[in-house]
């Protein structure tokens, strides 16, 4: 039938050049990508969402769309924008979960059930940072890990996030002190001096 | 809120980048640090999201690349004859709407005859003269005209028609 000859053209070029088709990367570049990436990834969604199961659902749905999308980055472009482009999709996964309607929002649920759900924290560095993150706004806590967990620039945030780099500046600067103030709280300030982070 | 950078926020930061915070600073900075709100905010925060992504990362258990792989590669394929398949949705649409007008004309043509031939039973039942020959409708050169225009149209319909239930059943099988 003559669908059954167009369709291995179809699914390999996508309306693009063979060269393109041929820059994907195949499935042991994959593997590799994956076990450098995987981890980060999925501490950047459970730590901005606050929830280890959707953090596992989202993690799964990034790869598999950077993998089936029409232009990822080749390999020519290098692992850090392949990475950026990874976040990105992570990063709009997310908005779109926020945007669905929910029983209840990540704003309204109390602070237990925040605490409950990462049951990943060990020790007291990010058993302190929990609550923190909790009354963050979700955006807060995007730019917040992106900026001094992954450690990217201005620019790199405002590629993965879709805001102007102009604003990143200002809203980081805000989100940082809101941050480190609900760090230095009384509840937590026994926990940082402990650590040696606080005179 | 004013936004105001310290003026040894860069020496910070790039001490944070590369791990060396806080064993590689001097005690100047240090001290600066303990002073400076906003050099301390930026050691704070950077120290307590460094330390809580290193233990989120060891904390997870990653599936196999693989089945991500696998699903990749079955979702580009549904794409692909999503998009192969759009074109012959297009066809079928196209076959039935030609199927559609010619039925219509050719019923309108058929009711059209019909109406004429109910006129001429009409006037038959006051007719004085009644003509034997004018019952056979294709008697007249008129008439055998469209009988032949008839045939090919029947035929044209039959073809329209088959093409739309092979499109159709083409579909339901795929």
């Amino acid at each position: 039938m003559l669908w059954e000859s167009i369709l291995p053209k179809a699914i390999a070029g996508e309306g693009a050049s063979a060269d393109a088709a041929d820059l994907r990367m195949d499935s042991d570049a994959f593997a590799g990508f994956y076990e450098r990436s995987a981890r980060s990834l999925w501490a950047y969604l459970t730590r901005v969402s606050g929830d280890p199961a959707l953090a596992d659902d989202l993690m799964q749905e990034s790869y598999v769309r950077f993998l089936s999308a029409a232009r990822p980055p080749s390999l020519e472009d290098g692992e850090v924008a392949s990475r950026r482009y990874l976040f990105r999709i992570a990063t709009n996964l997310l908005r779109d979960h926020w945007r669905r309607p929910h029983p209840a929002s990540l704003e309204d649920l109390p602070e237990e059930f925040f605490a409950a759900r990462c049951d990943v924290a060990q020790n007291d560095s990010v058993a302190m940072l929990i609550p923190a993150m909790a009354r963050m706004k979700p955006r807060e806590r995007q730019l917040l890990w992106l900026a001094h967990a992954e450690g990217y620039s201005h620019q790199e945030i405002a590629e993965v996030t879709g805001l102007g780099s102009a604003s990143i500046r200002l809203l980081l600067f805000r989100a940082r002190r809101k941050i480190a103030r609900l760090l230095r709280e009384p509840a937590s300030s026994g926990r940082l001096r402990s650590m040696g982070r606080l005179p | 809120m004013t936004l105001r950078s310290c003026s040894r926020d860069a020496e910070v930061r790039r001490l944070l980048e590369l791990g060396h915070w806080p064993q590689s600073c001097t005690p100047e900075l240090r001290a600066h640090v303990e002073r400076c709100k906003a050099c301390g905010d930026l050691v704070l925060v950077t120290m307590a999201f460094r330390r809580a992504r290193a233990e989120t990362m060891n904390a997870v258990q990653l599936p196999p690349p693989g089945i991500l792989w696998w699903r990749a590669q079955l979702r580009r394929r549904n794409a692909a004859v999503e998009r192969i398949h759009k074109p012959i949705v297009g066809a079928q649409i196209f076959a039935f709407a030609v199927t559609l007008v010619i039925t219509v004309g050719f019923l309108a043509w058929q009711v059209r005859d019909g109406w004429n031939w109910m006129k001429w039973l009409a006037s038959l039942a006051q007719s004085q003269v009644f003509h034997w020959e004018v019952l056979w409708p294709f008697a007249s050169a008129k008439s055998a005209a469209g009988f032949l225009s008839l045939v090919p149209a029947l035929a044209l319909l039959a073809l329209a028609s088959g093409v739309v239930l092979y499109l159709g059943s083409e579909k339901h099988n795929s």
